[in-house]
Protein backbone atom coordinates (compact mmCIF):
# COMPACT_ATOMS: atom_id res chain seq x y z
CA UNK A 1 0.00 0.00 0.00
CA UNK A 2 2.79 2.36 0.87
CA UNK A 3 4.47 1.55 -2.41
CA UNK A 4 1.29 2.44 -4.21
CA UNK A 5 1.15 5.87 -2.57
CA UNK A 6 4.83 6.40 -3.31
CA UNK A 7 4.16 5.53 -6.93
CA UNK A 8 1.31 8.04 -7.11
CA UNK A 9 3.41 10.75 -5.48
CA UNK A 10 6.27 10.13 -7.87
CA UNK A 11 4.21 10.26 -11.03
CA UNK A 12 1.71 12.83 -9.78
CA UNK A 13 2.36 15.33 -12.57
CA UNK A 14 2.18 12.68 -15.24
CA UNK A 15 -1.06 11.28 -13.81
CA UNK A 16 -2.73 14.71 -13.84
CA UNK A 17 -1.50 15.21 -17.39
CA UNK A 18 -2.71 11.76 -18.48
CA UNK A 19 -6.12 12.24 -16.86
CA UNK A 20 -6.76 15.52 -18.66
CA UNK A 21 -5.38 14.06 -21.89
CA UNK A 22 -7.73 11.05 -21.69
CA UNK A 23 -10.66 13.42 -21.19
CA UNK A 24 -9.71 15.46 -24.29
CA UNK A 25 -9.05 12.54 -26.61
CA UNK A 26 -12.11 10.53 -25.59
CA UNK A 27 -14.22 13.62 -26.14
CA UNK A 28 -12.68 14.09 -29.58
CA UNK A 29 -13.02 10.51 -30.76
CA UNK A 30 -16.59 10.02 -29.56
CA UNK A 31 -17.97 13.39 -30.62
CA UNK A 32 -18.24 12.66 -34.34
CA UNK A 33 -20.40 9.60 -33.91
CA UNK A 34 -22.34 10.63 -30.82
CA UNK A 35 -23.15 14.31 -30.58
CA UNK A 36 -22.88 15.10 -26.87
CA UNK A 37 -24.36 18.56 -26.61
CA UNK A 38 -24.01 22.01 -28.02
CA UNK A 39 -22.15 23.06 -24.87
CA UNK A 40 -18.52 23.99 -25.66
CA UNK A 41 -19.15 24.47 -29.35
CA UNK A 42 -19.88 27.46 -31.57
CA UNK A 43 -23.62 26.81 -31.15
CA UNK A 44 -23.53 27.62 -27.43
CA UNK A 45 -25.09 30.86 -26.22
CA UNK A 46 -21.96 32.93 -25.52
CA UNK A 47 -19.87 31.72 -28.47
CA UNK A 48 -22.78 32.03 -30.86
CA UNK A 49 -23.33 35.62 -29.81
CA UNK A 50 -19.65 36.51 -30.24
CA UNK A 51 -19.42 34.91 -33.68
CA UNK A 52 -22.70 36.51 -34.73
CA UNK A 53 -21.28 39.91 -33.82
CA UNK A 54 -18.18 39.13 -35.86
CA UNK A 55 -20.35 38.03 -38.76
CA UNK A 56 -22.32 41.26 -38.64
CA UNK A 57 -19.10 42.98 -39.74
CA UNK A 58 -17.79 40.43 -42.21
CA UNK A 59 -21.02 39.58 -43.97
CA UNK A 60 -20.62 42.52 -46.32
CA UNK A 61 -17.47 41.14 -47.89
CA UNK A 62 -19.28 38.79 -50.21
CA UNK A 63 -22.49 40.73 -50.59
CA UNK A 64 -22.35 41.21 -54.34
CA UNK A 65 -21.90 37.55 -55.19
CA UNK A 66 -24.60 36.50 -52.76
CA UNK A 67 -27.10 38.98 -54.13
CA UNK A 68 -26.44 37.70 -57.65
CA UNK A 69 -27.02 34.13 -56.49
CA UNK A 70 -30.31 35.00 -54.84
CA UNK A 71 -31.44 36.93 -57.88
CA UNK A 72 -30.68 34.01 -60.18
CA UNK A 73 -32.62 31.71 -57.91
CA UNK A 74 -35.58 34.12 -57.85
CA UNK A 75 -35.64 34.22 -61.64
CA UNK A 76 -35.72 30.47 -61.96
CA UNK A 77 -38.56 30.27 -59.43
CA UNK A 78 -40.45 33.07 -61.15
CA UNK A 79 -40.26 31.16 -64.41
CA UNK A 80 -42.18 28.32 -62.81
CA UNK A 81 -45.00 30.45 -61.43
CA UNK A 82 -48.49 30.04 -62.91
CA UNK A 83 -48.62 33.75 -63.77
CA UNK A 84 -45.84 33.40 -66.32
CA UNK A 85 -47.74 30.78 -68.33
CA UNK A 86 -50.54 31.22 -70.82
CA UNK A 87 -53.30 28.65 -70.63
CA UNK A 88 -53.63 26.92 -74.00
CA UNK A 89 -56.81 24.99 -73.35
CA UNK A 90 -59.41 27.11 -71.70
CA UNK A 91 -62.20 24.56 -71.52
CA UNK A 92 -60.69 21.77 -69.52
CA UNK A 93 -59.10 22.23 -66.19
CA UNK A 94 -59.76 20.95 -62.76
CA UNK A 95 -58.37 21.70 -59.34
CA UNK A 96 -57.12 18.68 -57.45
CA UNK A 97 -56.12 19.85 -54.02
CA UNK A 98 -56.03 16.37 -52.58
CA UNK A 99 -53.60 15.12 -55.18
CA UNK A 100 -50.71 16.93 -53.55
CA UNK A 101 -49.66 17.00 -49.97
CA UNK A 102 -46.72 19.00 -48.76
CA UNK A 103 -43.77 16.82 -47.75
CA UNK A 104 -40.90 19.29 -47.40
CA UNK A 105 -40.78 22.66 -45.68
CA UNK A 106 -37.88 25.07 -46.07
CA UNK A 107 -36.48 27.50 -43.53
CA UNK A 108 -33.97 30.16 -44.50
CA UNK A 109 -30.88 30.77 -42.35
CA UNK A 110 -27.60 32.66 -42.34
CA UNK A 111 -24.17 31.12 -41.81
CA UNK A 112 -22.40 33.00 -39.02
CA UNK A 113 -19.23 30.90 -38.82
CA UNK A 114 -17.63 28.31 -41.05
CA UNK A 115 -14.34 26.52 -41.62
CA UNK A 116 -13.01 24.55 -44.58
CA UNK A 117 -9.41 23.71 -43.70
CA UNK A 118 -9.87 21.12 -40.94
CA UNK A 119 -10.41 17.40 -41.14
CA UNK A 120 -13.98 17.84 -39.93
CA UNK A 121 -15.59 21.14 -40.79
CA UNK A 122 -18.69 22.69 -39.29
CA UNK A 123 -21.00 25.58 -40.03
CA UNK A 124 -22.87 27.60 -37.41
CA UNK A 125 -26.34 28.88 -38.33
CA UNK A 126 -28.27 31.70 -36.67
CA UNK A 127 -31.43 29.62 -36.12
CA UNK A 128 -32.04 26.93 -33.52
CA UNK A 129 -34.51 25.11 -31.32
CA UNK A 130 -36.80 28.13 -31.17
CA UNK A 131 -37.27 27.84 -34.97
CA UNK A 132 -38.00 24.11 -34.61
CA UNK A 133 -34.64 22.94 -35.96
CA UNK A 134 -33.73 19.37 -35.04
CA UNK A 135 -30.53 17.34 -35.52
CA UNK A 136 -30.57 15.36 -38.77
CA UNK A 137 -32.22 17.96 -41.00
CA UNK A 138 -30.57 18.70 -44.35
CA UNK A 139 -29.01 22.04 -45.27
CA UNK A 140 -28.56 23.25 -48.87
CA UNK A 141 -28.17 26.31 -51.07
CA UNK A 142 -29.23 26.96 -54.63
CA UNK A 143 -25.84 25.71 -55.89
CA UNK A 144 -25.87 22.43 -54.00
CA UNK A 145 -26.26 20.66 -50.71
CA UNK A 146 -24.12 21.82 -47.79
CA UNK A 147 -24.54 19.45 -44.85
CA UNK A 148 -26.69 17.99 -42.09
CA UNK A 149 -27.66 19.59 -38.76
CA UNK A 150 -25.51 18.10 -36.02
CA UNK A 151 -26.64 19.74 -32.79
CA UNK A 152 -28.88 22.64 -31.82
CA UNK A 153 -29.07 25.16 -29.00
CA UNK A 154 -31.87 27.61 -28.39
CA UNK A 155 -30.88 30.19 -31.00
CA UNK A 156 -28.01 28.57 -32.92
CA UNK A 157 -27.33 25.30 -34.64
CA UNK A 158 -24.22 23.43 -35.71
CA UNK A 159 -24.07 21.88 -39.19
CA UNK A 160 -21.81 18.99 -40.17
CA UNK A 161 -20.77 20.10 -43.62
CA UNK A 162 -20.03 17.80 -46.56
CA UNK A 163 -16.39 18.38 -45.63
CA UNK A 164 -16.37 15.87 -42.77
CA UNK A 165 -15.33 12.26 -42.57
CA UNK A 166 -18.09 9.69 -43.05
CA UNK A 167 -20.75 12.18 -44.07
CA UNK A 168 -22.18 9.48 -46.41
CA UNK A 169 -24.90 11.31 -48.30
CA UNK A 170 -26.63 9.03 -50.79
CA UNK A 171 -26.36 10.55 -54.24
CA UNK A 172 -27.15 9.38 -57.74
CA UNK A 173 -25.69 10.23 -61.11
CA UNK A 174 -28.19 11.56 -63.58
CA UNK A 175 -28.32 9.94 -67.03
CA UNK A 176 -26.80 6.66 -65.87
CA UNK A 177 -28.93 6.38 -62.73
CA UNK A 178 -26.15 4.79 -60.69
CA UNK A 179 -26.10 5.62 -57.01
CA UNK A 180 -23.44 5.62 -54.32
CA UNK A 181 -22.23 7.39 -51.18
CA UNK A 182 -20.61 10.83 -51.17
CA UNK A 183 -17.40 11.08 -49.10
CA UNK A 184 -14.60 13.55 -48.47
CA UNK A 185 -10.90 12.81 -47.93
CA UNK A 186 -9.93 15.90 -45.92
CA UNK A 187 -7.84 17.63 -48.55
CA UNK A 188 -9.49 19.80 -51.18
CA UNK A 189 -12.57 21.81 -50.12
CA UNK A 190 -13.85 21.88 -53.72
CA UNK A 191 -13.81 18.14 -54.42
CA UNK A 192 -15.37 15.03 -52.89
CA UNK A 193 -15.76 11.51 -54.22
CA UNK A 194 -18.40 8.84 -54.67
CA UNK A 195 -17.81 5.23 -53.67
CA UNK A 196 -19.79 2.11 -54.31
CA UNK A 197 -20.48 2.40 -58.04
CA UNK A 198 -19.46 -0.79 -59.80
CA UNK A 199 -17.33 -0.41 -62.93
CA UNK A 200 -19.74 -2.01 -65.35
CA UNK A 201 -21.98 1.04 -65.03
CA UNK A 202 -21.68 3.56 -67.82
CA UNK A 203 -20.67 6.87 -66.21
CA UNK A 204 -19.94 9.95 -68.27
CA UNK A 205 -17.68 12.84 -67.39
CA UNK A 206 -19.37 16.13 -66.41
CA UNK A 207 -22.75 14.50 -65.82
CA UNK A 208 -24.76 15.96 -62.98
CA UNK A 209 -24.77 14.46 -59.46
CA UNK A 210 -27.95 14.94 -57.44
CA UNK A 211 -29.32 13.72 -54.12
CA UNK A 212 -31.18 10.43 -54.18
CA UNK A 213 -33.51 11.25 -51.31
CA UNK A 214 -33.46 7.75 -49.89
CA UNK A 215 -32.80 8.56 -46.26
CA UNK A 216 -35.38 11.34 -46.12
CA UNK A 217 -32.87 14.03 -45.19
CA UNK A 218 -32.87 15.75 -48.59
CA UNK A 219 -35.62 15.80 -51.20
CA UNK A 220 -34.84 13.94 -54.41
CA UNK A 221 -33.01 15.84 -57.14
CA UNK A 222 -31.12 18.57 -55.26
CA UNK A 223 -27.89 19.51 -56.98
CA UNK A 224 -24.60 18.24 -55.49
CA UNK A 225 -22.05 18.85 -58.21
CA UNK A 226 -20.54 17.47 -61.39
CA UNK A 227 -18.32 14.50 -62.10
CA UNK A 228 -14.81 15.69 -62.78
CA UNK A 229 -12.74 12.53 -63.22
CA UNK A 230 -13.40 8.81 -63.20
CA UNK A 231 -10.63 6.53 -62.00
CA UNK A 232 -10.36 2.79 -61.65
CA UNK A 233 -9.55 1.32 -58.23
CA UNK A 234 -6.87 -1.36 -58.36
CA UNK A 235 -8.12 -4.79 -57.39
CA UNK A 236 -11.73 -3.77 -56.91
CA UNK A 237 -14.57 -3.76 -59.43
CA UNK A 238 -15.67 -0.19 -58.60
CA UNK A 239 -15.07 3.29 -59.94
CA UNK A 240 -13.53 6.06 -57.86
CA UNK A 241 -15.46 9.12 -59.02
CA UNK A 242 -14.27 12.63 -58.17
CA UNK A 243 -17.06 15.18 -57.79
CA UNK A 244 -16.61 18.93 -58.14
CA UNK A 245 -19.01 20.41 -55.56
CA UNK A 246 -21.54 22.88 -56.90
CA UNK A 247 -21.28 24.95 -53.75
CA UNK A 248 -18.07 26.77 -52.84
CA UNK A 249 -17.99 26.21 -49.07
CA UNK A 250 -15.62 29.11 -48.53
CA UNK A 251 -18.29 31.57 -49.64
CA UNK A 252 -21.51 30.05 -48.29
CA UNK A 253 -23.68 32.63 -46.52
CA UNK A 254 -27.38 32.09 -47.13
CA UNK A 255 -28.71 28.54 -46.76
CA UNK A 256 -32.02 26.67 -46.51
CA UNK A 257 -32.86 23.98 -43.97
CA UNK A 258 -35.16 21.14 -45.07
CA UNK A 259 -37.83 19.79 -42.78
CA UNK A 260 -39.26 16.47 -43.95
CA UNK A 261 -42.81 16.21 -42.63
CA UNK A 262 -42.95 12.46 -43.36
CA UNK A 263 -39.59 11.60 -41.79
CA UNK A 264 -41.03 10.11 -38.61
CA UNK A 265 -43.33 7.89 -40.62
CA UNK A 266 -40.47 6.67 -42.81
CA UNK A 267 -38.19 5.96 -39.85
CA UNK A 268 -40.93 4.09 -38.02
CA UNK A 269 -41.53 1.95 -41.09
CA UNK A 270 -37.86 1.19 -41.66
CA UNK A 271 -37.25 0.23 -38.03
CA UNK A 272 -39.51 -2.82 -38.13
CA UNK A 273 -39.53 -4.48 -41.54
CA UNK A 274 -42.07 -7.22 -42.17
CA UNK A 275 -44.66 -5.87 -39.77
CA UNK A 276 -47.69 -3.75 -40.33
CA UNK B 1 2.44 43.84 -19.45
CA UNK B 2 3.85 41.74 -16.68
CA UNK B 3 2.43 40.03 -13.64
CA UNK B 4 -0.82 38.15 -13.22
CA UNK B 5 -3.02 40.89 -14.68
CA UNK B 6 -0.83 41.01 -17.77
CA UNK B 7 -1.10 37.25 -18.20
CA UNK B 8 -4.88 37.33 -17.87
CA UNK B 9 -5.09 40.05 -20.52
CA UNK B 10 -2.77 38.06 -22.78
CA UNK B 11 -4.98 34.98 -22.29
CA UNK B 12 -8.08 36.72 -23.60
CA UNK B 13 -6.26 38.70 -26.30
CA UNK B 14 -4.71 35.54 -27.74
CA UNK B 15 -8.09 33.74 -27.76
CA UNK B 16 -9.68 36.72 -29.53
CA UNK B 17 -6.85 36.93 -32.06
CA UNK B 18 -6.99 33.20 -32.79
CA UNK B 19 -10.77 32.96 -33.01
CA UNK B 20 -11.66 36.19 -34.75
CA UNK B 21 -8.71 36.52 -37.09
CA UNK B 22 -6.41 33.53 -37.55
CA UNK B 23 -9.11 30.82 -37.61
CA UNK B 24 -10.52 32.48 -40.72
CA UNK B 25 -7.29 32.61 -42.71
CA UNK B 26 -7.45 29.97 -45.43
CA UNK B 27 -4.33 29.66 -47.50
CA UNK B 28 -4.79 26.14 -48.84
CA UNK B 29 -2.08 23.42 -48.75
CA UNK B 30 -3.42 22.45 -45.31
CA UNK B 31 -1.94 25.49 -43.56
CA UNK B 32 -3.63 26.26 -40.22
CA UNK B 33 -2.04 29.21 -38.42
CA UNK B 34 -2.15 28.83 -34.60
CA UNK B 35 -0.80 31.66 -32.46
CA UNK B 36 -2.34 30.87 -29.06
CA UNK B 37 0.57 28.56 -27.95
CA UNK B 38 2.52 31.80 -27.46
CA UNK B 39 0.68 32.16 -24.14
CA UNK B 40 2.70 29.32 -22.61
CA UNK B 41 5.93 31.22 -23.25
CA UNK B 42 4.67 34.42 -21.60
CA UNK B 43 3.92 32.67 -18.28
CA UNK B 44 6.45 33.07 -15.44
CA UNK B 45 9.36 30.65 -15.59
CA UNK B 46 8.97 29.22 -12.10
CA UNK B 47 5.23 28.61 -12.36
CA UNK B 48 3.79 25.55 -10.63
CA UNK B 49 3.43 22.68 -13.12
CA UNK B 50 -0.18 21.99 -12.07
CA UNK B 51 -1.21 25.59 -12.63
CA UNK B 52 0.57 25.46 -15.98
CA UNK B 53 -1.35 22.32 -16.98
CA UNK B 54 -4.71 23.71 -15.86
CA UNK B 55 -4.12 27.05 -17.61
CA UNK B 56 -3.15 25.48 -20.90
CA UNK B 57 -6.07 23.06 -20.64
CA UNK B 58 -8.44 26.00 -20.15
CA UNK B 59 -6.92 27.89 -23.08
CA UNK B 60 -7.17 24.84 -25.32
CA UNK B 61 -10.79 24.21 -24.33
CA UNK B 62 -11.71 27.83 -25.10
CA UNK B 63 -10.17 27.58 -28.55
CA UNK B 64 -11.94 24.23 -29.06
CA UNK B 65 -15.30 25.68 -28.16
CA UNK B 66 -14.86 28.42 -30.77
CA UNK B 67 -13.69 26.19 -33.61
CA UNK B 68 -15.75 22.99 -33.13
CA UNK B 69 -12.73 20.72 -32.74
CA UNK B 70 -13.95 18.85 -29.61
CA UNK B 71 -10.88 18.76 -27.38
CA UNK B 72 -8.05 18.36 -29.88
CA UNK B 73 -6.63 21.86 -29.25
CA UNK B 74 -6.77 21.23 -25.49
CA UNK B 75 -4.97 17.94 -25.96
CA UNK B 76 -2.18 19.55 -28.00
CA UNK B 77 -1.89 22.36 -25.45
CA UNK B 78 -1.49 19.82 -22.61
CA UNK B 79 1.39 18.01 -24.31
CA UNK B 80 3.07 21.37 -24.92
CA UNK B 81 2.67 22.38 -21.26
CA UNK B 82 3.98 18.98 -20.15
CA UNK B 83 7.12 19.43 -22.26
CA UNK B 84 7.75 23.07 -21.30
CA UNK B 85 9.82 22.41 -18.13
CA UNK B 86 11.85 19.75 -19.97
CA UNK B 87 12.61 22.04 -22.90
CA UNK B 88 13.44 24.96 -20.59
CA UNK B 89 15.92 22.79 -18.74
CA UNK B 90 17.49 21.61 -21.99
CA UNK B 91 17.99 25.10 -23.34
CA UNK B 92 18.98 26.67 -19.99
CA UNK B 93 21.55 29.47 -20.40
CA UNK B 94 24.85 29.20 -18.52
CA UNK B 95 23.80 31.62 -15.78
CA UNK B 96 20.29 30.24 -15.40
CA UNK B 97 17.00 32.05 -15.56
CA UNK B 98 17.67 34.28 -12.52
CA UNK B 99 17.55 37.59 -14.37
CA UNK B 100 14.38 37.30 -16.42
CA UNK B 101 10.71 37.57 -15.52
CA UNK B 102 9.05 36.44 -18.72
CA UNK B 103 10.35 34.91 -21.89
CA UNK B 104 10.34 36.74 -25.19
CA UNK B 105 12.81 37.51 -27.91
CA UNK B 106 14.13 40.61 -26.12
CA UNK B 107 14.84 39.14 -22.68
CA UNK B 108 16.16 35.77 -23.83
CA UNK B 109 17.69 36.66 -27.17
CA UNK B 110 16.40 35.78 -30.60
CA UNK B 111 18.44 32.59 -31.01
CA UNK B 112 17.29 31.08 -27.71
CA UNK B 113 13.67 31.89 -28.43
CA UNK B 114 13.77 30.40 -31.92
CA UNK B 115 15.16 27.10 -30.68
CA UNK B 116 13.09 26.69 -27.48
CA UNK B 117 9.78 27.96 -28.77
CA UNK B 118 10.34 26.30 -32.15
CA UNK B 119 10.71 22.87 -30.56
CA UNK B 120 7.63 23.39 -28.34
CA UNK B 121 5.55 24.62 -31.28
CA UNK B 122 6.67 21.65 -33.37
CA UNK B 123 5.59 19.26 -30.58
CA UNK B 124 2.22 21.03 -30.37
CA UNK B 125 1.55 20.98 -34.12
CA UNK B 126 2.73 17.40 -34.61
CA UNK B 127 0.44 16.14 -31.85
CA UNK B 128 -2.44 18.23 -33.15
CA UNK B 129 -2.30 16.98 -36.74
CA UNK B 130 -1.57 13.34 -35.81
CA UNK B 131 -4.73 13.17 -33.74
CA UNK B 132 -6.79 15.34 -36.07
CA UNK B 133 -6.20 13.12 -39.09
CA UNK B 134 -5.43 9.86 -37.22
CA UNK B 135 -4.85 7.73 -40.26
CA UNK B 136 -1.54 5.98 -40.96
CA UNK B 137 -2.16 6.02 -44.71
CA UNK B 138 -2.19 9.82 -44.69
CA UNK B 139 1.27 10.11 -43.11
CA UNK B 140 2.63 12.36 -45.85
CA UNK B 141 -0.36 14.64 -45.59
CA UNK B 142 0.21 14.87 -41.81
CA UNK B 143 3.87 15.74 -42.44
CA UNK B 144 2.96 18.36 -45.01
CA UNK B 145 0.35 19.97 -42.75
CA UNK B 146 2.66 19.90 -39.71
CA UNK B 147 5.71 21.40 -41.39
CA UNK B 148 3.90 24.12 -43.36
CA UNK B 149 1.67 25.14 -40.43
CA UNK B 150 4.56 25.18 -37.94
CA UNK B 151 6.63 27.48 -40.14
CA UNK B 152 3.68 29.78 -40.76
CA UNK B 153 2.53 29.90 -37.10
CA UNK B 154 6.09 30.50 -35.94
CA UNK B 155 6.58 33.50 -38.23
CA UNK B 156 3.24 34.91 -37.04
CA UNK B 157 4.20 34.45 -33.36
CA UNK B 158 7.51 36.27 -33.86
CA UNK B 159 5.72 39.10 -35.68
CA UNK B 160 3.13 39.40 -32.88
CA UNK B 161 5.95 39.83 -30.38
CA UNK B 162 7.67 42.50 -32.44
CA UNK B 163 4.40 44.39 -32.76
CA UNK B 164 3.02 44.17 -29.23
CA UNK B 165 6.05 44.06 -26.91
CA UNK B 166 8.15 47.17 -26.92
CA UNK B 167 11.86 46.77 -26.36
CA UNK B 168 11.99 49.28 -23.54
CA UNK B 169 9.24 47.69 -21.46
CA UNK B 170 10.61 44.20 -21.83
CA UNK B 171 13.87 45.06 -20.09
Amino acid sequence: MRNLFAFFRRFQVFLVFAGLQIFCLSWYFTSLNFPHSQFLSTASVVNGKILETRNSFTKYWNLDGNNKNLQRENISLRNHQPLSFVRLQNQQFKIDDTLYQQQYQYISARVIHSTVNKQNNFFTLDIGKSQNIKPGMGVFTDNGIVGVIYSVSKHYSLVRSLLTENINVDVNIEESGAFGLLKWDGKNPRRGFITGISNDMDVKKWSKVTTRGGSGIFPRGLNVGKIETIETVEGKPIWKIVVLFGEDFRKTQNVYVVRNLFLEEQQKLELKPGQE
Amino acid sequence: MNGIVGNIIQFFLLIAAQVLVFNNIELGFGIMPMVYPLFIMFLPIKINIYILLILSFALGLSIDSFSDTFGIHASAMLIMAYFRPIILKTFEPRDGYEMVESMNTYTMGFKWFVSAFGVLLLIHHTWFFIFEIFNIREIFFILQKTILSTVFSFILCILIQFIFISRRKAR
